[in-house]
């Protein structure tokens, strides 16, 4: 059973005059990345997948359950199994770095305070943000708030990722500390990815696969060089 | 005729709208007032509703999660209002007590001074200048917060993280505006009665034992209940009212203080409307 799969999920795209038509599913463990054009389809992708986008026509399932049959509650109890960080992290402002992380063990496993400093500062430590743990989101920079938005999403060791464009802001240090923290992560457990990306380049050492969308569709699927050597002069522009 | 009803999800405004042009134009928007105006009220009777069963929630940890948030509404709707709301209680009851003290015995009704400052003061002024005080200092202050978690995704990031938005966020902060507005409303009549009478004390003539053995007697239970119900009601529907305007911010800054005003305007209409229910069934 794939742990995510959108099947002919249709949805009229803003501004666009036309509908989606997705289809994509993830077996446990893989990592995939979407690339394409801007306003393609690749948000709208993770979105159907997170739950926050209802397919008119179609199905998004995760861990084989229709998201569209789910209540309010049940919604919420599949959410602890995904980590979603989307282009704007949603770190809450009043809170510190480190109860940010802390919050989903807090509210879900109702951690008391020193149960949660080993697992909220591994956490921070692998993606290099350890130092920040006293500072407000306001005092971050876009590449820390990122680091922290993805630490909080893994917070509670969940079994799928979905990541809209994380290297956006990253520098390279830190991209190769998120890419081999997320390397080690999979190594450790079955996690499975789903990540936007406009440079394919930039995800190739964090997933094995890509997925090319354009027109709200998924083109084109298959490891990079099946795929580039597949690509039309378009596609090509965005795997090289 | 033709009306559009189209409801959405929780925390997001219920549209009605007209596509009528024609000579029932004016009826078709008559009807769609009132049909907004009861999707409005049926929304917010959601959100109170959704709040008081996550009250119920026998789970150890939601209730040690929400209970920060509560302490935390106390202290910036209660206790941080204390100076404010002294200070307005104290310049009430000396205007009421120095006008019912200096006017009253010119028409011969000079006993009736602890009728007077009951009615006035602790049935009726108390509770609405309690909740307008705290309206436009913690009403604005809800709508405004979440409008700006809303914009700055904070409430998709928690619905995300599988948190529910009226556990976390909606019922902590309705739970700290009752139990504040309560407080608030019976320090407020305290502050009025006895300070108000203190100062006027400097004009009147009238012995502190005969004024407190006026307004006890004037005082009943059915009074103090009635206050405090008001206090509950009037907590519970600025916080759903301010939630609700809140989370309805979409995309965009600029919502924020126009959702700002419309929670503002609406606590003060809907809590006048209760105000009214509550005294007539008490007292009429």
């Amino acid at each position: 059973m794939p742990v995510l799969e959108l099947s002919g999920a249709a949805v009229e795209m803003e501004g666009q005059g036309q509908w989606s038509d997705l289809t994509l599913s993830l077996d446990e463990g893989a990592a995939c990345a979407l690339i394409g054009p801007n306003r393609g389809g690749k948000t709208l992708a993770l979105k159907l997948c997170a739950g926050l986008v209802t397919p008119e026509q179609g199905a998004a399932r995760l861990f084989g359950q229709d998201l569209n049959e789910l209540n309010e509650e049940g919604l919420a109890e599949l959410r602890q199994r995904v980590g979603t960080v989307l282009q704007a992290p949603g770190l809450l402002s009043n809170m510190t770095v480190f109860n940010n992380v802390a919050l989903p063990l807090r509210y879900h496993r109702g951690l008391s305070d020193e149960e949660l400093e080993p697992l909220v500062m591994v956490r921070l430590e692998a993606l290099g943000v350890a130092g920040l743990r006293h500072r407000f989101p306001a005092e971050l920079n876009q590449g820390e708030a990122r680091c922290v938005a993805i630490a909080r999403a893994l917070s509670l060791d969940q079994e799928l990722l979905l990541l809209d464009d994380p290297l956006e802001g990253l520098d390279a240090l830190t991209s190769r500390r998120l890419g081999e923290w997320l390397q080690a992560q999979r190594q450790s457990r079955p996690l499975t990815i789903l990540a936007t990306t406009r440079r394919a380049s930039s995800l190739l050492a964090m997933v094995d696969r890509f997925a090319f969308v354009r027109d709200g569709r998924v083109q084109a699927q298959g490891r990079y060089e099946e795929l580039l050597a597949s690509a039309d002069d378009g596609m090509k522009d965005y795997l090289q | 005729m033709s009306s559009i009803v189209k409801v959405k999800p929780l925390g997001e405004a219920t549209e009605v709208t007209t596509t009528d042009r024609g000579p029932g134009a004016v009826v078709a928007w008559v009807g769609c007032k009132v049909m907004a105006w009861y999707a409005y009220i049926a929304d917010l009777m959601a959100l109170v509703y959704l709040s008081l069963r996550e009250l119920a929630n026998p789970v150890e940890r939601v209730r040690r999660t929400a209970s920060g948030v509560i302490l935390r509404q106390i202290l910036f709707t209660g206790v941080d209002a204390l100076p404010v709301v002294s200070a307005i209680a104290l310049m009430v009851g000396i205007i009421i007590i120095t006008q019912a003290g200096t006017q009253l015995p010119k028409v011969g009704a000079g006993d009736q001074i602890g009728n007077i400052i009951v009615v006035t003061v602790i049935r009726e002024l108390g509770p609405l200048l309690t909740m307008f005080i705290v309206v436009g200092r913690s009403g604005s202050a809800i709508t405004t917060e979440l409008g700006y978690m809303r914009v700055g995704q904070e409430i998709t990031a928690l619905e995300l993280m599988g948190v529910q938005v009226t556990r976390f966020i909606v019922m902590p902060r309705m739970m700290g505006m009752i139990l504040s507005m309560i407080c608030l409303t019976l320090y407020f009549d305290t502050v009025a009665v006895l300070g108000g009478f203190v100062v006027a004390k400097l004009k009147l003539t009238v012995p502190f034992a005969a004024f407190a053995k006026a307004v006890t007697q004037s005082l009943s239970v059915t009074d103090l209940v009635v206050t405090a119900t008001k206090g509950v009601l009037f907590g519970m529907a600025v916080a759903a009212i301010c939630c609700h305007h809140g989370l309805s911010v979409r995309t965009s800054f600029t919502e924020v203080p126009q959702q700002t005003t419309r929670a503002m305007i609406n606590s003060l209409k809907i809590c006048l409307v209760l105000d009214i229910v509550v005294t007539v069934t008490a007292y009429f």
